[in-house]
This record gives C-alpha cells, structure tokens and sequence, in this order.
C-alpha cells in the first residue's frame, strides 16, 4: 500500500461538507485535490425551457432548436447561432455526433436533429454527418471523422457513480468493460486516444428529464426522473459533467431530505481533471451562465 | 438442466406474452447484458441469471430478471445495495416503486421492470413478483453479521451488506484505497444510527481469521486513526468523533458521532453481541 493515501479526514481539515468532498470527491471547496493548472476557467452554458418538454414528456423540436442555439451563442460569444456554429464546424469537416442509446433514457431524436440540422447550416455536407452511439468506433464517418460533438442525458450509474459526456466514449474502444476498474476512475483516458484526440468540438450534456437515483440491475425507475428541463453545453466535458453532477447532488438532497451523495462517487470525473488533466471539475474554475427559465435551477 | 423461478412463470398473462426464448447469464458474460451494472453482482456470488422479457401491444415491456447470487447472504447483499425502504410485500425484503419490484428471497434477487409506467404494466409487475415469490418455496437466513447490529436507533433500511472495497467507498467513503482489506474473504456490513441532525455511521468487517483482522486494524490506525494509539475513540477534525476496535475476527469501526459517550457505547453494545455469540457470526 502506497504511503500517499488520500483520506476522508483529509477533507475534513479543509471542508465541512465532508459528506459531498469525500463521497462524492467533487464539489470540494478547497479540497485536498490540486486542480488543473493555470487560471483559465472552463465555461459553461446551462439553458432551461418551461416549454422544452411535451404532455408526454417527450422533447418539442422547435424548443430543442431554440434552447441550443441560445446555447452555443453564449458558449462562443458570438453574435447570432450561425455565427457561433461556424466557428465549431466548417465545409471541410466530417462531423460523428455521439449519441446515446441506453432504452430507458436515451438522446432525445429532437437535440440530435437540432445539432445536425446547425452543423449542416455551418457548411458541412449531409452524407459527412452520422449520429449514432454502438457504432462509434466502426461507422465508416466515425472513422473518417474530423469534428466529434458529444450528447447524451445525464443520469446516475450503478458503477461509475454517473452516466456523463465523459462516459459516453466508451464506444470508442473495443472492449469497454476493460475501463470498468475502480468504479471507471480512468475515463478519460479515451478521450486521449489517437482516433478521438482533438476531435470534440461541443460537448451537451441532456438535462432535459435526468435520473438521479437507481435502483436494480437496470438502475431505473420512472420514479427518480425529474423534469429538469434543461441542456449544459460547452467545450470541457469535465466542467460540464461536474456542473450537471451538483445539480443531481442538489435534486439528490431536495428529494430524500438529506445529504444523499452518488453512490458510487462519480471518481471518474473528479481524476479526468486531478489525474488526466482533461479539463476542469473545480467549480472555482467553472464559469457557468444561466440562461433561460430559473424554477428549481438547484444551481 | 438449471431451473430458474423464472421457469414457473406462465407464457401469457394479462395480455403480456414472453419472447420466445429466455435469456441466460453467468459470469463470463453478464457485461454482455448489463454492463457496467453487472459490476455490483459479480463483486458477490453471482452464478446465474435468467432474463425474460414480455410485450403486450400497446404497452411497455416488463422484463424479469432473476439472479441465482449462490446463497441467501449475497443474494441479501446485493438487495442491499439498491434498497430504500424496508417492506416485505414480496420474498424476504422487497422495494416497490413505480413500475418495478425488487425483492430477494433464499439465494434469488430478483428484478421486474416495466417502462414507462402505466397502470396496467403496474398490476402486472405485480402479480409477476407474487408468482415468482410463491414459487420459491424455501426462505434462507440473511448474513448473520447482522445480528451483531445494535437495534437501539439502528436505521434499517440504511444496512449495507458487501464483500467488496468499492461499496464501501460508494456508501461511506474513507480513503481511495482499500485500507480495510475488505475482500473475498471477509464481510462487511454498514449501517447509520439515530436521526438526522444526530446520525452515526458503523462499519463492522468480519474476518477469516483474528490475524487478518488485527493486521487490518494496524492498517486502519496507521493510515486513517494514528490517535487510536492513546483511545478507542476519538475526536476528528470536523469536531465528531470517530472510534475503532478489534477483537477476534471481528474489527468494528464508528465515525461522525456528535459525542464520545455515544460512539463508545454503540462499540461497547457491538462487542457484547459479539461475545453474546461466542465470538462467531
């Protein structure tokens, strides 16, 4: 056993909120975890909707459209949707948006529409686009690919604490129970191989209906959705996943009545930054914008 | 030829007919079916699991799992893991909600889902649990290191039976390595005492023998408590207190309460169990 152990009473010297700093190993106001390096922040857009969802809770397309251009404008500061688009994608790019398809809660077909439909506008041609989730690694445009835009629901999971954009690689490799070792603490490190390195150019994490809390093999129940209503969009998948793991933490507190942290923590974000250095889980080092509707914004 | 509880369920009821074949599991390749959620099951006994699934136009699948976990104790284990409440309306232990039941009985757990909910699919998930419930016709003891639990103020759903270090770091983490040398050949059971605002955490690790729980211990003071040198209990950082104390297999631990009286006499009532039992569980 290696001497550099780190220990919950380590977060106790430096955080009251031991309960979130130790379980969960995010959200630590001064933890004992270095963050990153240097002093930019990561930003982060999180646009609401009352309207985004329809009777049956389904995603309207029109609002989806709205909701993640809003979005991407603030994310690139630039003036008007298209505008902001241009800069991710262009003519020459051939374009995989990761999806995902777990049955219970999948990417809603309306965000998966809305993305193509602007990358298409951004000048990038139809038969250069392919979504899908399985397939990643084998779609001949995957293969191909230039520009990677990563989507997904935020949901927790029965072993990686939660289900993130970080996560949502794993169909990048041949054998992803291969990553499954420590609770999945070493995600991120797919990110750095050669066939998606540098590739990501949006990261939307879906928080439209998420699940905050799983119980069985499935790790689902209709009774720990929520209707959040909600899209986190920006460039670090760190920043964003960390962004969406307080607001579960925060609909996690409100519905059992106490501090309830993921089970297991959500390691795998908290080392893509401490140990990868694939961007940035420290709220410090986050700059969120909120856009839109703010009932139950938990954040 | 095995034969799952599964087995006893008719092919048709109330208008949800079974897929023609059912579909089996066993550790080489229960990723092939749940994935990342296989983890939990394999960190316990797990040898078996039949899957059928049942559609009814018009309605949402109701997929029944039931998992052979090899014995009452982790079949309990793993029950443990997922539960919120404490009820019995099926098996041995059951969690309802809505559109599933979980429930464990001998060394079955069992898993029936039906998504998205309706009122149909509900009833139906019932009466697949009642059915599958009556045809398991023995019940088996849970892990007798339960018994070691004080009840005075004990939160039951809160028990947490494991034999493996990440369910210990999910539920209470203590450090990011396993310095309790929890393993395959001890168990370990979590539980939270008193109410919020007051609550205390105990972790009792049984082990194989009284060297391997001593040489946890020294490992436990070393990395975790240095201050258990002087006291069995004492006060942390956060201002509570924090106690540990190992005699025979039995290594007992309790963190966060608000006094040194209260985490001493939860490691004093835990220790009398203990010898009550002739120093076994």
């Amino acid at each position: 056993m290696t001497q550099r152990i780190i220990t919950r009473r380590q977060f106790l010297k430096t955080s009251a909120s031991a309960t979130i700093a130790g379980a969960l190993l995010l959200d630590s106001r001064g933890s004992v975890f270095g963050f990153g390096e240097g002093d930019a922040r990561s930003r982060v857009v999180l646009v609401r909707d009352e309207n985004a969802l329809d009777d049956l809770g389904g995603a309207r397309e029109a609002v989806m459209q709205d909701m993640l251009d809003r979005a991407v404008t603030a994310l690139t500061g630039e003036s008007d949707a298209l505008a902001a688009w241009r800069t991710l994608v262009g003519p020459k790019d051939v374009v995989g948006i990761k999806s995902n398809a777990w049955g219970y809660l999948p990417t809603p077909e309306a965000v998966e529409k809305a993305i193509k439909l602007r990358v298409i506008e951004a000048g990038v041609a139809e038969e250069n686009i392919a979504i899908t989730d399985q397939e990643a690694r084998t779609h001949p445009t995957f293969k191909r690919a230039t520009a990677l835009i990563n989507t997904r629901p935020l949901r927790t999971h029965a072993w990686s604490g939660v289900g993130s954009l970080i996560k949502n690689y794993i169909m990048f490799v041949e054998r992803p129970s291969a990553y499954h070792g420590d609770s999945c603490a070493d995600l991120a490190t797919i990110w750095k191989l050669p066939h998606v390195a540098g590739k990501t150019r949006l990261n939307v994490l879906v928080m439209l209906t998420p699940l905050f809390h799983g119980v069985g093999p499935h790790h689902f129940s209709s009774e720990f959705v929520w209707k959040y209503r909600g899209l986190l969009v920006g460039f670090d998948p760190v920043a964003v996943d960390a962004t969406g793991v307080r607001i579960l933490v925060a609909k996690r507190r409100e519905h059992f009545g106490e501090d309830r942290p993921l089970n297991p923590p959500a390691k795998h974000i908290q080392l893509a930054d401490t140990r990868h250095h694939l961007g940035s889980a420290d709220p410090e080092k986050i700059e969120l914008i909120a856009l839109g509707w703010k009932e139950g914004v938990l954040i | 030829m095995y034969q799952s509880p599964v087995s006893s369920l008719p092919v048709s009821l109330e208008g949800w007919v079974a897929s023609s074949k059912d579909s089996v599991y066993d550790r080489t390749n229960l990723y092939d079916y749940l994935d990342g959620g296989a983890e939990l099951y394999l960190s316990f006994g797990f040898r078996t699991l039949v899957n059928r699934a049942y559609s009814r136009p018009g309605q949402p699948d109701i997929v029944i799992d039931v998992f052979d976990m090899g014995g009452s104790k982790d079949a309990f284990g793993a029950f443990s893991l997922s539960r919120e409440t404490v009820a019995r309306e099926f098996g041995q232990g059951s969690q309802c909600t809505e559109g599933s039941v979980l429930f464990w009985k001998d060394r079955y757990f069992v898993s029936i889902l039906a998504s998205p909910q309706t009122p149909e699919a509900n009833a139906a998930v019932l009466t697949f649990a009642r059915l599958i419930d009556e045809s398991i016709e023995t019940e088996s003891p849970p892990p007798e290191i339960l018994g070691l639990l004080p009840p005075d103020s004990l939160e039951e759903r809160s028990i947490r039976y494991f034999r493996h270090p990440a369910w210990l770091d999910a539920y209470y983490f203590l450090a990011d390595e396993n310095i309790l040398h929890i393993g395959d050949t001890t168990e370990a059971v979590l539980a939270r005492y008193g109410s919020q605002g007051e609550r205390l955490v105990l972790l009792l690790v049984l082990y194989a023998n009284d060297g391997d729980a001593r040489r946890a211990y020294e490992d436990f003071k070393r990395y975790y408590l240095p201050e258990l040198s002087r006291n069995a209990v004492v006060r942390v950082e956060d201002g509570t207190w924090s106690g540990c104390k190992v005699e025979g297999r039995l290594l007992a631990a309790v963190f966060d309460a608000a006094d040194n009286g209260r985490a001493s006499a939860l490691l004093q009532s835990v220790f009398d169990r203990y010898r009550a039992n002739g120093r076994r569980s």
